[in-house]
């Protein structure tokens, strides 16, 4: 990111991340309260907020978790305040108990939620749809599909916020999040800010019973008002072909740059009408009804569930009966996995009657060349803690499964998920955020084996607590490690409870893990440096033995972090070699530790590459011999 | 029409600032740019690919398949991951670097008869799909240059030899200026002249490069 872009205050261009772009928008719309949980694809919107705090006078806070984010923002916009959050839609599983009540209590300032999908789960447990919220929860929902649009959209998502009293939802899949182009720039004139006073404001926030009855009919006269401005609304629009010509396209958010992309390779650009809506929830049921009449056959193109094909289906049965609806129930496309332009076309093609050129051969011969290939699935930095953690506990548990008692093995979400990839392989489970402890509360009681659990510092505050609270008090026997890495390392090492930083990394209050835990009463609970493989495994084995909850927390800051602070302190990265009159190729550096810096040389000895290496010493700690040293001479150093 | 270039590599290889030069280099030149970008799940080391496309007809972050008429590769395994990106006979630039995955060098531990993927294996496959490449040695240039982490900036300048780039290359440089860490503008600067240079040696007999002065 170029920070100059963002927080600049005159009109231009930029090239830009969308992510940046929903901030900039953000800003340009005088946003005063930000708040956000870090989720792919989201967090570089909570990054250049972050990095543009010292330029403007909004509030930002890096909340525990989705719901305790959303919560923020609604507070501020109960004030008047304009506010913002963006997460994952499986982070809005987590905050949408807060959403539902929204929905009746309504908002004054403007509020804006962005709410990121994941077709193709790139970077998430599933490939959720979370346009279904919008529905469930009676929240206006707008879809951009390129970066201009999700600014422009944000913006206006302010607007029809306040008009309505109510959030909104800016719904974006990662491709869209993941998506760089060139955006208009306005002018950002900020208003200054000072509190507000509630007994200027005081209106009521709350609902049960009568009061959700009440409300429940002043929601559904808002989804009528909404609907009404969203039949003009410029987010939605008709593009080409004749009207009443035989098939049309309906289609949203980046599906519809994948439609012109395949109508051009298809060489029909400008001969399908194409209607492309920008507000899809509510639909403009008059809108789509009037682009439907006459026409033969309608084509709905999206992502993932089929959302807007239902909504097309019911319109036509009122509006065109005949109508012949092509899309995912019809085998057009497919509901799983994310869209391209070639699987676009491909649908088209077929639904339109125009001739399409099969890329299966392409695909198939560049299949053959990549025969014997190696993959290169996600794995952990060098100089990453984890690696040094899931050394030990790979020790310990061999000898406890040596031992015949076996276990149970309940992963979790963050860096340590990779755990679960070759070729390591290791994962009896992995649901969702501090699931593992969840699940292990309930299997503890019903298995032999001993159940590991393992989570990290973002999930043990974000999700984990209550689960581990619920162990404690119910006296359930189980292990857990706790991963301690500082920051919130796989959305990009931003702050958490565990940094002494918070957003623009100004100072905040550390939260220790192991105070939490002693102070809820857990008997068992031991503090080690991640590094430290084997002195750390006679704690982990004791752990695994002993009679009750025993917490193990792993201590030492991601790598990319503590890298960032050493360059920023001056400090240099001193890389490790193999000393190879000494290495006698028993390869624990490369079984126990599988770090991207190791390779074996044309001598079949280890080698480390020091363009890679992150001076963790891990390697040299599983080493018998002693033959993996620090680099000595400045030569060496990097 | 678009020129589209599929990139690829290795995380922590700076495909985003990458990205990021050749986007605003557009942008300084008038033209439409849209891109999309993968980044994996892990931080470094996993593979990333960016679909980059430039031109007013682009319309899809994503590059159709045998659609990029570009391929730049910083790791040279990455290249043929992708190689159904690639158009027939399009232009590969692809790093000699191999970085092999821990799955691969635990296999060999495993199994000691086994041999890694090399350079030579990846590099005579994908002349099996075009004859137009240009192996680049991206990371001994970065050195050279002062700057090991420059590897990027070379294949900038590689890119820039091309005669069908539609960007001027001093609009390149003026991009890369903008988006290095302050301190590195000169080293980045020189791993691009080198690698512009490089590019247009390798590439000579295909008559697809600027001329430099």
């Amino acid at each position: 990111m170029v920070l100059s872009d963002v927080v600049s205050p005159n009109k231009g261009k930029a090239f830009m991340l969308c992510n940046e772009a929903i901030a900039r928008g953000a800003i340009e719309a005088d946003v005063k309260v930000v708040a956000f949980y870090p989720g792919a694809p989201t967090s570089e919107i909570l990054d250049t907020f972050s990095e543009a705090l010292g330029s403007f006078d909004y509030q930002m806070q890096i909340a525990t978790n989705e719901k305790v984010a959303l919560e923020i923002c609604a507070g501020a916009s109960f004030a008047g305040f304009r506010s913002l959050t963006a997460m994952k839609s499986v982070g809005m599983n987590v905050a949408s108990d807060t959403l539902f009540v929204l929905g009746y209590t309504g908002v004054r300032g403007g509020m804006v939620i962005v709410m990121a999908d994941d077709p193709h789960a790139h970077s998430s447990q599933s490939e959720q749809d979370g346009r279904f919220f919008a529905p469930n929860s009676y929240i206006p929902m707008l879809e951009p599909a390129t970066a201009q649009e999700a600014k422009d959209m944000v913006k206006e998502a302010f607007s029809i916020s306040e008009r309505h009293r109510v959030p909104v939802i800016v719904r974006t899949v990662t491709r869209v999040n993941h998506q760089s182009g060139v955006v208009e720039l306005e002018e950002i004139r900020r208003s200054g800010f000072s509190r507000a006073r509630w007994r200027d404001l005081k209106e009521e926030y709350l609902t049960l019973g009568e009061v959700a009855r009440r409300k429940k009919l002043r929601m559904l006269e808002r989804r009528a008002s909404l609907e009404g401005e969203f039949e003009k609304s410029a987010f939605n629009h008709v593009l080409g072909g004749d009207a009443g010509a035989g098939t049309g396209i309906v289609t949203s958010s980046v599906a519809y740059l994948h439609v012109l992309e395949a109508l051009k390779n298809l060489g029909i650009s400008g001969k399908v009408p194409v209607l492309k809506l920008g507000t899809t929830y509510p639909v403009p049921r008059r809108l789509v009804a009037g682009f439907l009449k006459g026409l033969g056959g309608a084509v709905v193109v999206e992502e993932l569930s089929p959302y807007l094909e239902n909504e097309v289906a019911i319109i036509a049965k009122d509006e065109n009966p005949g109508l012949r609806i092509f899309g995912k129930r019809s085998g057009h496309f497919s509901e799983a996995w994310e869209l391209n332009p070639d699987l676009v076309a491909k649908g088209l093609a077929s639904a339109l009657g125009v001739p399409y050129e099969d890329k299966s051969g392409i695909v198939e011969e560049a299949r053959a060349l990549k025969e014997g290939m190696p993959e290169r699935y996600p794995t952990f930095c060098p100089g990453c803690p984890h690696r040094g953690t899931f050394a030990a506990l790979s020790q310990a548990l061999r000898a406890l499964s040596a031992s015949g008692k076996g276990y149970y093995f309940a992963n979790d979400i963050g860096c340590y998920s990779m755990w679960v990839f070759p070729p390591i392989s290791n994962a009896d489970s992995s649901l969702c955020m501090g699931a593992s402890v969840g699940i292990a509360n309930g299997l503890s009681n019903v298995v032999e084996e001993r159940v590991v659990a393992v989570v990290g510092d973002s999930t043990f505050y974000h999700a984990a607590l209550p689960a581990i609270l619920n162990a404690i008090h119910n006296r359930n026997r189980f292990t857990l490690l706790v991963l301690d890495n500082s920051v919130t390392a796989m959305t990009g090492q931003q702050p958490n409870l565990s940094t002494e930083f918070t957003a623009g990394w100004r100072e905040g209050k550390r939260v220790p893990i192991e105070d939490i835990c002693r102070a809820a009463g857990a008997e068992f609970v031991e503090v080690i440096d991640a590094y430290q493989v084997k002195e750390n495994v006679p704690v982990i084995r004791r752990a695994l033995e002993h009679d009750g909850l025993a917490i193990v927390v792993s201590r030492r800051e991601c790598a990319l972090y503590g890298d960032r602070r050493k360059r920023r302190r001056g400090e240099k990265i001193t890389p490790f070699y193999v000393d190879k009159s000494a290495c006698r190729r028993p390869y624990a550096c490369i079984r126990d530790v599988y770090c991207p810096a190791h390779e074996i040389d044309g001598d079949g000895q280890p080698r480390i590459s020091p363009e890679l290496c992150d001076g963790c010493s891990v390697c040299s700690r599983v080493c018998a011999f002693g033959s993996i040293r620090r680099a000595e001479t400045e030569g060496e150093r990097r | 029409m678009s020129f589209d270039i599929f990139i690829c590599g290795v995380g922590g290889q700076g495909l985003v600032l990458l990205t990021n030069a050749l986007g605003r280099a557009c942008l300084k030149s008038g033209l439409k740019a849209v891109t999309g970008e993968m980044y994996g799940l892990s931080q470094r080391s996993g593979t990333v690919s960016v679909h980059m496309r430039i031109g007013e007809d682009a319309h899809s972050p994503l590059i159709p398949i045998g659609g990029a008429d570009a391929l730049v590769a910083l790791e040279a395994i990455e290249a043929l991951r992708y190689i159904e990106y690639l158009k027939k006979g399009g232009l590969a630039l692809i790093n000699s670097r191999i970085m092999h995955p821990p799955v691969e060098t635990a296999g060999l531990v495993k199994d000691r008869t086994k041999k890694y993927f090399t350079l030579e294996e990846a590099v005579s496959r994908v002349k099996r799909w075009t004859s137009r490449v240009a192996v680049i040695n991206a990371l001994a240039t970065a050195k050279e240059s002062g700057n090991p982490n420059a590897e990027n900036t070379v294949f900038l300048g590689c890119l820039s030899a091309l005669r069908e780039l539609p960007l001027d290359p001093e609009k390149v440089k003026e991009a890369i200026a903008e988006v290095v860490p302050r301190g590195t503008v000169d080293q980045n600067l020189k791993a691009f002249e080198i690698g512009m240079r490089m590019a247009s040696e390798a590439l000579c007999g295909f008559g697809v490069c600027r001329n430099l002065r």
